[in-house]
């Protein structure tokens, strides 16, 4: 040991952080103005499909480019649920399900945004037969696992380097509506 | 994107969390390290010592002939002892055969691949080790691509590192897997955390080159 000074040893876990800002941050880090495409899809879905009273379960701030009157606080009062805060991608896979099914009854249409890279965040055996190809595996899970509603998978397919923004805004997008 | 040291020291420093404790011990008259680093400390070989890509240089002062690469440009601004390389291949043309240990904390620049390419990088850092070699290598499930939803992921890393003995002479002579285990809570809800280490990473190998005769201690 070359060391004189005292040693503390901590937990891994006293250094995490995350900021809610952490998109604004990296949009810093480019000259140019742009916006990404996810984002640009979500507030197309929302306007063009005239929602009136959205609640949105936010997370890292998207700054959203629509009117602060088409959003409510009250989730009894919604005619949409926009999920992306990738909280959720990391319950257990039938945790999802869960709290899909109990927003469903709340209102019964909802937006669902979920990070690829978290679901199945503790290992669970998935008993349903489901495609090699991860992207196509998680849009055929949600539809075998809920069955009472029309699952419609708005994603963009591709392989992630780490290039996408997936950590700002979820990269699998899924329109829920309860049959 | 902007290319000025500022924003490359920003981006730079956003990702790696040990950066932040280089920056705490030089100013403090205690030197502050996590659990992992302990391990990686207590069970270092004698010898040359590499830490690449992990922000090494906040282990100066507790690990002797220590050799700190980074992949960053930027790193030799504060740290003007770093060796920058642009690719990995370059750890061996520089320092071939040269180190007794080394060791990778959950460098982000390794991730976003398969295992094949896990592999890969693998192979460029076994040209930087001497026979008998320590290598110590950690990362976070959650940054792999692989279908999370076919593969159990526990054997699916622990057999990767098992296979390396035939593929690469690395045996793997220690490991930690851990993933979330999730519970509700008393009011019926689940916490939202990760994995359990995602500063180290929550998977953990030590594998020593072309030998295997080292004892880990926990």
């Amino acid at each position: 040991m070359k060391h004189t000074k005292k040693i503390k040893v901590i937990e891994p876990t006293s250094l995490y952080k995350w900021a809610k800002n952490f998109k604004r941050i990296q949009d810093r880090f480019y000259d140019k103005q742009f916006k990404l495409r996810r984002i640009q899809q979500l507030e197309d879905f929302c306007s063009l499909n005239n929602f009136k009273q959205i609640y949105h379960i936010e997370e890292v701030k998207l700054d959203l480019d629509l009117s602060k009157n088409i959003f409510t606080d009250k989730i009894e009062n919604a005619d949409l649920i926009l999920v992306t805060h990738q909280g959720y991608s990391r319950f257990p896979c039938n945790g999802i399900i869960e709290q899909i099914n109990k927003w469903i009854n709340q209102c019964p249409k909802i937006y669902l945004c979920l990070n690829r890279h978290y679901l199945n965040i503790n290992n669970e055996k998935i008993n349903l037969d489901l495609p090699d190809d991860y992207q196509k595996a998680i849009t055929s899970w949600l539809k075998q696992s809920l069955p009472n509603c029309i699952v419609i998978d708005n994603s963009r397919n591709y392989i992630d380097y780490g290039m996408n923004f997936t950590w700002s805004l979820p990269d699998r997008h899924f329109y829920i509506e309860k049959k | 994107m902007i290319d000025t040291d500022r924003h490359n020291y920003i981006r730079y420093r956003m990702g790696r969390l040990k950066h932040q404790l280089w920056l705490q011990n030089r100013k403090r008259d205690y030197i502050t390290i996590d659990t992992h680093d302990k391990f990686i400390i207590d069970n270092l070989k004698a010898g040359k010592t590499c830490v690449f890509g992990s922000a090494g240089y906040y282990l100066e002062d507790l690990v002797e002939d220590l050799t700190v690469i980074e992949q960053h440009p930027i790193v030799k601004k504060f740290y003007p002892k770093a060796q920058i390389i642009n690719h990995r291949n370059e750890i061996g043309k520089s320092y071939e055969k040269s180190f007794d240990n080394f060791v990778v904390i959950n460098h982000r620049n390794d991730l976003w691949v398969d295992l094949d390419g896990l592999e890969k990088h693998f192979k460029d850092y076994r040209s930087a080790m001497k026979p008998g070699c320590l290598f110590f290598y950690s990362f976070r499930d959650t940054q792999m691509l692989f279908n999370r939803f076919k593969n159990d992921h526990y054997y699916f890393f622990l057999n990767f590192a098992k296979q390396l003995e035939k593929s690469l002479d690395l045996h793997l002579i220690w490991h930690d897997i851990k993933f979330a285990e999730k519970q509700k809570d008393g009011a019926g809800n689940y916490d939202i955390n990760e994995n359990p280490d995602t500063t180290n990473g929550n998977i953990k190998f030590v594998f020593e080159y072309q030998t295997k005769t080292k004892i880990i201690n926990d």
